[in-house]
């Protein structure tokens, strides 16, 4: 398959890409298929195609800037959110079109969670927000009245607090401050935290934007424990920029290179060790930024 | 996790049915009856009159009895599930709270006033019909709760409109206050509350209730409100434009040359003028706000050059935000009250109301308004182009007056655009310490100047004699009714509105060009 | 300053030539300053001579050492402030003495007389409760609209129309308060009278309304800077999580940014207790308690309108106008109460937040 395009009113550029057609067994959770995103007149992401199956780990390498984060957005529509972002072409999600004028944000983005690239805790308590997410969706009642009454629902809650907590490798840390304010975390905390909120509302696909780049080796490889785990159930999309991170637990790899070009994607073991262009051997050896 | 993935919804919206347009409908029946009772209590309907030969009561009732009957249908389909939906078992105390005061006021009225039961009756009844309208408010399914009780209100209010208990002849004598309430106020703001419950109501309704469903309703009354704000604040002005405009510009002329002559706002008052006008005025206006700039904004802007760039964070800092928070938020009457106990017996003999002494208070006024932004624009330079010019080897000072204070100068002026906008329309300190009756000539400042041999050496009758000022002027046509009728004092509320809201757009519109630029 | 190539010691000696001249300067412009103080107090006309000094002094100071003279200048002017408002809180305490004297603490007192010129009683009660009840009002209407307004435009509007709304709101917010009264003397106290039937021309409540409507575009414009404040990263976390756009508002971005919302209701209350001009048109100036309490519908007085109505009236008897100097003195007080409470909440907010904005 080759690209034409113009980058920047530069000569035309020609990029191979020299994989022809991933195959894999099993149903796809994301197809997408030409997908351009601009922001502005700036053009992020070139012409993805991609099939992501389900209850794997796919992650997503490249470059810094190459549209990894943008295309992880793409998937639950959080580029809505940002203005100058315009998006081309289509994404399905397990065959239905998220781009389509009738689908509901809502329900798309509970039931595919998120991680972001900077923590981004609540400024309330690490209890609150664990509990964010099914109070919001009336999964948990913890008002003024079903206390009065006597519900349940507290247990319940405590229950699900630890579990997300255990799941995303912090437990140990706060079980004794829950009710601190979750901004006196520390940054891989954090991110943790955030890990763990996202859990709660138990999704059904999680993108991962870089989850473990501001954690020590043991909470990474914590991490890196949940999303094996994870994957037995979910779908999982991890972004990350550590190789050997990648080779470990992912299922699937595909590789972004600078300007928004998907220059490769297969079975993780056969990128690594037999990638098919050159470009993506560079990158992946270290010789190339 | 367990994996109880709720498969069976998909993410597709489904926004079909009759019922959600039957309560889209009903939101839209509900806002026109809003817009009708709006303009009923402005006036521009008068609540006797009748629309399409049905009288305006009558039209309230019947659109309040459909939207209220379409909202009690779908919120009893919506429990009964013959309609598809997604509302909550229970609905909590919020929205308990107003079904509970709703039910607290009308029994209230209703059992104390229509049907005139005492104290030791109607209290009582109303609380625990409250409380019982608060459970059931609380506890009851969420499509219940958001729908019974407010449509059930719309239905009541439309009984009570098309039974004739409410006439736009009807009035009410509350016991212990000193209004009358009438029938011409009452049935437009009934109409308008009913309407307003109904919109939400429905507005809930068309989203099938639930998270969807309370957004919806909430966007419709945040929504409603700021149409309802922008609407006003424009009304106001409008209205201002539409009195004051006519007579202010009466008589206009070219003069000689390619001269345009706008007698009200040239003129003086008087016998010498054909049309009289607030020419004095202006002129006072102008020097009083020259003066408090000469005075302010060096005195500021150095303050802010001080507690940016010298400061170091401790205890005089913290006296001098404390200072300048309590020199901006003190009222204008007490400036005026030191400027009277302060500055008028220093200033000339017998404390009389003088120029400089209104230049200085308004001055006093503007030095906290110019510190602050100042402060704000002088913080906003990034510190990177301070680095670069001490690394240059270019002194402290050197590098404020070359580099610091260039870029701030935006912000800068912003600042005292909009405080001069501020203090231009001041009146309650001018009252006090510059203005005295109505001069039909404008004070001649710079003529004014001269020597003396004794201490202070120059003198200037003209400062030290009142004047008029534009604020001054609307409110002496209100409080004295000198200086001529009503379209005077509508037309010199025009010239000030028009001067303030030049300098604010002026300001307004400086600091967004500076602001894009530095996005850019 | 390393930039001359004179001889090492002539450098030296202008070197200390220049510290001296420059400290005797320094003290001239010092001395002149406090000089200029003490005339200005007690004999005015004679201020002019430390004026002038002090432009000699500041003039050599520029011209020898511009940037210990800049610092220095800069510094009076900082210092200025306080003493401006130094001089606000000593002029209104001792012109107040006179009343306090004479009423002690029945200035507050709680039951009639409360305010007979004739018979020197000036007990401020009727006029605090005046204020109380139209700020009351006023912030009924100021706070819950302006902060409904606010979210509109920072997270509702589309962004077109929020860039024509924000500076169109905070222009309505510089129409001068006369202007407001001239409307609610000529339109609203009619109507007032019209619809509710009332005796007299002006209530509380019409003023109360007014003031609240010339409060709200101020509260709008500092509480949208508060929502608009917190990031986007936040409520992107909420959105991700499956919340509507409402709930991520309702239980994120308010709670984020409620010291911002809290200062800006506080700002309009402060605005609403110093209002002074459409209250005094509109108001009818009856200095006694409504009766019964709650009517908002009479007819009474604030403390503003009290000094803006009755200082004709006062300015030949002292005792009188130290009556107002005291409503001044409350006036004042209450403000930077007001002020200083909303500092205290920004500063305790931060400290919670962990600095994260
Ligand atoms: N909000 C935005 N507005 C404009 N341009 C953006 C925006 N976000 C990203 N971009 C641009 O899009 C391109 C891709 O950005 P993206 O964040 O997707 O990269 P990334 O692969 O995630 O990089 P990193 O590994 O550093 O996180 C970059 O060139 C970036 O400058
Ligand atoms: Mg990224």
């Amino acid at each position: 398959m080759s690209v034409e395009t113009t980058v920047n009113g530069e000569p035309e550029e020609q990029i191979e890409t020299e994989w022809t057609e991933y195959g894999f067994g099993g149903d796809a959770a994301f197809s997408v298929r030409d997908l351009d995103v601009y922001y502005d007149d700036d053009r992020a992401l070139r012409s993805i195609d991609i099939d992501i199956p389900e209850e794997s780990v796919t992650a997503l390498i490249g470059p810094s800037g190459c549209g990894k984060s943008t295309f992880l957005r793409c998937l639950n529509r959080m580029n809505d959110r940002i203005r100058a972002a315009r998006i081309e072409g289509s994404v399905a999600f397990r065959d239905r079109d998220i781009y389509g004028t009738d689908v509901d944000l809502v329900e798309l983005r509970r039931r595919i969670g998120m991680v972001f690239q900077q923590p981004n805790p609540f400024p309330k308590s690490i209890r609150d927000n664990i509990a964010y997410g099914p109070r919001k969706h009336g999964d948990i009642n913890t008002g003024l009245l079903s206390r009065l009454l006597g519900g349940d629902d507290r247990e319940r809650e405590e229950e699900l607090v630890e579990r997300c907590l255990r799941g995303a490798a912090l437990w140990e840390e706060v079980s004794d401050r829950l009710d601190d304010n979750a901004l006196g975390l520390s940054g891989g905390q954090q991110q943790r935290l955030c890990i763990a909120r996202a859990l709660a509302v138990d999704p059904e696909v999680i993108l991962m934007d870089e989850p473990a780049s501001a954690l020590d080796p043991i909470a990474t490889s914590k991490i890196e424990d949940l999303v094996e785990d994870l994957a037995e159930e979910y779908t999982v999309v991890i972004v990350t920029h550590n190789m050997q991170q990648a080779a470990r637990i992912s299922d699937q790899t595909a590789v972004f290179l600078t300007g928004g070009h998907l220059v490769e994607y297969g079975d993780t073991d056969q990128i690594f060790e037999n990638p098919q262009s050159q470009r993506v051997e560079d990158y992946i050896t270290g010789k190339f930024g | 996790m367990s994996a109880s993935h709720a498969s069976s919804a998909t993410i597709e919206d489904d926004r079909s049915g009759v019922a959600r347009s039957a309560a889209t409908t009903a939101v839209g029946l509900s806002v026109l009856t809003m817009l009708l009772a709006v303009a009923n209590v402005l006036n521009w309907i008068t609540t006797d009159a009748s629309v399409a030969s049905v009288a305006l009561s009558t039209l309230y009732g019947v659109a309040l009895a459909v939207a209220g009957v379409v909202t009690v249908a779908v919120g009893l389909l919506s429990a009964s599930a013959v309609i598809d939906a997604n509302a909550n078992d229970t609905s909590g105390v919020l929205s308990g709270l107003p079904v509970g005061l709703l039910a607290l006021s009308v029994v209230g009225l209703v059992a104390s006033q229509t049907l005139g039961y005492g104290v030791a009756i109607w209290a009582p009844a109303a609380l625990v019909c409250a409380v019982a309208a608060f459970l059931f408010g609380s506890l009851a399914r969420e499509d219940l709760t958001a729908t019974l009780p407010w449509g059930g209100f719309a239905l009541f209010v439309a009984a009570v409109l098309l039974a004739g208990v409410i006439t736009p002849s009807w009035t009410w004598d509350p016991r212990h206050l000193g209004v009358a309430l009438t029938g011409t106020i009452t049935v437009p703001c009934l109409a308008f509350a009913a309407s307003l419950a109904t919109a939400w109501a429905a507005a809930k309704a068309t989203q099938g209730f639930g998270a969807r469903g309370r957004q919806a309703g909430a966007y419709l009354l945040i929504g409603a409100n700021a149409l309802f704000m922008l609407s006003l604040l424009v009304l106001l002005v409008a209205f201002v434009v539409e009195k004051g405009a006519g007579h202010a510009l009466r008589g206009i002329h070219l003069g000689p040359g390619l001269s345009v002559h706008v007698p009200f706002v040239m003129n003086g008052a008087g016998l010498g003028y054909d049309i009289d006008g607030v020419f004095p005025a202006i002129v006072g206006t102008f020097w009083l706000v020259f003066g408090a700039l000469v005075f302010a904004v060096p005195l500021g802007v150095g303050a802010a050059v001080f507690l940016a760039e010298y400061a170091e964070r401790g205890r005089f800092t913290t006296v001098v935000d404390i200072a300048t928070d309590g020199l901006w938020s003190t009222p204008s009457i007490v400036y005026g009250l030191f400027g009277y106990a302060f500055i008028l017996p220093r200033l000339s003999p017998g404390g009389r109301p003088n120029v400089l002494a209104g230049m200085l208070v308004l001055g006093f006024m503007l030095i906290p308004l110019v510190l602050i932004t100042s402060r704000e624009a002088i913080d906003s330079v990034p510190d990177a182009y301070r680095d670069a010019s001490v690394a240059l080897g270019v002194g402290r000072w050197e590098t404020i007056r070359s580099v610091v204070l260039p870029a701030a100068v935006p912000g800068v002026i912003t600042g005292i655009i909009l405080g001069v906008g501020r203090i231009a329309g001041e009146t309650a300190p001018i009252i006090l310490v510059a203005a005295g009756g109505l001069n039909a000539d404008p004070i001649r400042v710079i003529h004014g100047f001269r020597f003396t041999s004794s201490p202070p050496f120059v003198a200037n009758d003209a400062l030290l004699s009142a004047t008029n000022a534009l604020p001054y002027q609307v409110y002496a046509v209100i409080e004295t009714g000198v200086g001529g009728s009503e379209s005077f004092g509508w037309a010199s509320a025009f010239v000030l509105l028009l001067v303030v809201l030049c300098f604010y757009a002026v300001g307004i519109a400086t600091r967004m060009y500076f602001q894009r630029k530095l996005e850019r | 300053m390393i930039s001359s190539i004179r001889p090492y010691r002539s450098r030296l000696d202008a070197l200390s030539e220049r510290a001296t001249d420059e400290v005797v300067a320094g003290a001239i412009g010092a001395l002149s300053v406090v000089a200029f103080g003490a005339l200005f107090l007690a004999l005015p006309t004679y201020s002019v001579f430390p004026v002038v000094t002090f432009a000699l002094a500041a003039a050599y100071g520029w011209y020898r050492n511009q940037g210990a003279t800049a610092k220095s200048l800069t510094f009076l002017a900082t210092a200025s402030t306080v003493i401006i408002l130094g001089l606000i809180v000593v002029y209104l305490l001792w012109k107040s003495l006179l009343v306090f004297r004479i009423m002690g603490l029945d200035l507050f007192r709680l039951a009639s007389p409360f305010w007979e010129t004739s018979k020197r009683t000036f007990a401020l009660t009727p006029m605090i409760w005046g204020t109380v009840v139209t700020t009351l009002i006023a912030t009924c209407v100021a706070g819950p609209l302006g902060i409904a307004g606010a979210i509109f435009i920072a997270e509702m509007a589309p962004p077109r129309a929020r860039g024509v709304v924000k500076p169109a709101v905070e222009m309505l917010a510089g129409i001068p308060s006369i202007v407001y009264g001239f409307i609610g003397f000529n339109v609203v106290n009619p109507a007032m009278s019209d619809y509710l039937g009332l005796v007299s021309l002006g209530s509380l409540f019409a003023v109360g309304l007014v003031i609240g409507v010339m409060a709200l575009p101020t509260v709008v414009s500092v509480a949208e800077d508060a929502v608009t404040a917190v990031p986007d990263e936040m409520t992107d976390g909420a959105l991700a999580l499956g919340t509507t756009d409402w709930q991520s508002i309702k239980s994120v971005v308010i709670p984020a940014s409620f010291s911002g919302l809290s200062a800006a209701v506080l700002l309009g209350i402060g605005r609403a207790v110093g209002e002074t001009m459409a209250a005094t048109v509109m108001l009818g100036h009856n200095q006694a308690l409504p009766d019964p309490l709650y009517d908002v519908f009479a007819n009474t007085e604030t403390l503003t309108t009290l000094i803006a109505s009755q200082y004709g009236n006062a300015i030949t008897r002292d005792d009188f106008m130290s009556a107002l100097f005291a409503a001044g003195v409350v006036l004042f007080v209450t403000v930077l109460c007001l002020s200083l409470l909303s500092r205290y909440i920004e500063a305790r907010m931060q400290s919670t937040l962990g600095g994260s904005t």
